[in-house]
């Protein structure tokens, strides 16, 4: 495991590179890509866990912070998702860089599942596979869920969202956000896991008592939402779904 | 980040497995100033809620302190340890390491602790034990509740309405306490894993003791402490004299959700530690 920064003087980007522990025939590697805001600060355990699954599945991982989160340099009022694509885009060449690697992973919960799409569509030739964990697909309700539907002043201060601030291009941002399938580019394999109880179409097309293909590309299963704080389940990591994910990059 | 600090990722502990981040001015820290390390608070890694330990270590670093955040073993980006050490025991064994990292790297030989919830609870645990120490800074630390504790925190739950659909729903967190302490057969059972009394007086009278200056700030919109002075009053056996400072946020809920809340914190704790540092 390193720790280090990347990135330009003016966006230096923390990052975590867990290095695969155990060699495989065929290099893998993965860019892990975090939820914004409280959902960031529950999730990260099930993420560092993820990392170290897929490290001992023998997979290269390099997690990191956006620009204006966690330690990484800024503020949140000076970000946007414009400019996290672009860092994810970075951790990409960051991460070749380090193994060598011509293709990589991608693997995003959440807004980061999302953004992590996004990227994967711009840069076909350089993703292989995607994988998105519970993706916002629409701006709009994610915004709600979070008690933030209405735009912020322009002329007063950023919304605060569970203590996070939301500047008004941030808000706009994030209302635009209408992820529809396919979610990957045509040369890269997707999976996309659905596991958000609140999520319609998981509660409309999951079958009673467990996990079901819906299609190659979209499955739905049952686990801890690692992303929401639940006083019952402090600290509980989504085992099924991380060992899912580490199965299906096999 | 600022032009005025830097930071930097660092690996240090027995294991190489504790991962912190240091932040420095750029220009050189005044010498003689103590640094400052920043504890976990329960399982949120060390970046803190609503990212501010972060602010908080920026803020420091722009006037000249040196700050280390990191995570314990087993939270946040540190690996766990198999040292079958205790949680309590790998903390202790793990803020030594974090001050011992900071001395060896030139930052300080005099230190500050910082922490909120469990991590206020550690420092206090450990701050006595090291001579390094000099300040702590505790955010809502484990005090024991007191008669106008009960009073107030009653009081104003029975005043919410959402308390009463509580009650009725057999949900109610102050219905449980009364039965718990009101009815005979529920004093057998310990309230919230609560530490003795006595043991918490020990800590803090070891740490006036050993001149430690004591930075306590308490939210009330949490179940532990509802007024200011309730520290003063739950642990009547420790003379703290001159050597605390007490501060109290109304309004503010454990965590500091709110910026205005954080900002008051910060600007506090920075003209604390400013204190601290002349007279230590």
């Amino acid at each position: 495991m390193t720790p280090f920064y990347f990135g330009d003087r003016r966006r230096r980007l923390f990052g975590i590179f867990e290095p695969a522990g155990v060699t495989r025939v065929g290099k893998r590697a993965a860019v892990l890509c975090y939820p914004w805001g409280a959902e960031y600060v529950h999730a990260h355990r099930a993420m560092r866990q993820l990392a170290v699954r897929l490290s001992a599945a023998g997979i290269d991982t390099l997690r990191f912070d956006y620009f204006g989160t966690g330690d990484s340099a800024g503020e949140m009022v000076e970000a946007d998702l414009a400019g996290w694509e672009t860092d994810i885009e970075l951790a990409i060449e960051e991460l070749r860089d380090m193994v060598g690697s011509a293709r990589v992973t991608l693997i995003g919960l959440r807004l980061g599942a999302t953004l992590a799409a996004r990227v994967a569509a711009r840069r076909p030739g350089d993703v292989d596979m995607l994988v998105l964990w519970d993706p916002i697909q629409s701006g709009m309700d994610y915004l709600t869920s979070l008690g933030a539907a209405e735009a912020p002043s322009a002329f007063g201060p950023p919304l605060v969202v569970h203590g996070f601030p939301l500047t008004v291009g941030m808000h706009r941002d994030l209302s635009a956000i209408a992820l529809a399938p396919p979610l990957a580019p045509p040369c890269a394999r997707e999976l996309t896991l659905i596991t958000d109880r609140g999520n319609p179409r998981a509660t409309a097309a999951e079958p009673p008592g467990g996990s079901r293909a819906r299609s190659d590309a979209t499955e739905f299963m049952s686990g801890v939402s690692p992303w929401i704080e639940d006083p019952d389940k402090i600290g509980a990591v989504p085992v099924q779904v991380i060992q899912r994910i580490v199965h299906w990059l096999g | 980040m600022s032009q005025r600090i830097s930071e930097q990722a660092v690996l240090f502990g027995s294991w190489t497995s504790l991962v912190g981040i240091v932040t420095k001015a750029v220009s050189p820290a005044s010498a003689n100033r103590p640094a400052i390390v920043i504890l976990n608070t329960g399982i949120i890694h060390r970046v803190g809620h609503h990212r501010m330990f972060v602010t908080m270590s920026r803020a420091l670093g722009a006037v000249g302190y040196t700050v280390l955040r990191f995570d314990f073993s087993g939270i946040g980006d540190s690996s766990p340890r198999y040292d079958g050490l205790s949680l309590v025991d790998a903390c202790m064994a793990e803020i030594r390491e974090a001050l011992d990292w900071l001395e060896r790297d030139g930052a300080a030989s005099r230190m500050i602790l910082i922490g909120l919830c469990s991590g206020a609870d550690h420092a206090v645990l450990y701050g006595h034990t090291d001579p390094r120490i000099v300040g702590l800074v505790l955010m809502d630390p484990s005090i024991p509740p007191t008669l106008r504790y009960y009073v107030h925190y009653i009081g104003r739950r029975l005043r919410r309405l959402r308390s009463w659909f509580n009650v009725l729903s057999g949900r109610s967190h102050t219905l449980r306490m009364l039965m718990r302490h009101m009815l005979p057969i529920a004093q057998r059972y310990p309230l919230q894993n609560r530490v003795p009394r006595q043991t918490i007086e020990r800590h803090y009278r070891n740490s006036v003791d050993s001149g430690i200056e004591i930075l306590a700030i308490f939210t009330e919109e949490t179940t532990r402490q509802t007024y200011r002075e309730q520290m003063i009053e739950a642990l009547p056996n420790v003379s703290f004299g001159d050597r605390l400072t007490l501060e109290f946020f109304p309004g503010s809920d454990h965590t500091f959700a709110l910026e205005s809340d954080r900002s008051r914190l910060i600007q506090l704790i920075l003209q604390w530690v400013s204190a601290v540092s002349k007279t230590a």
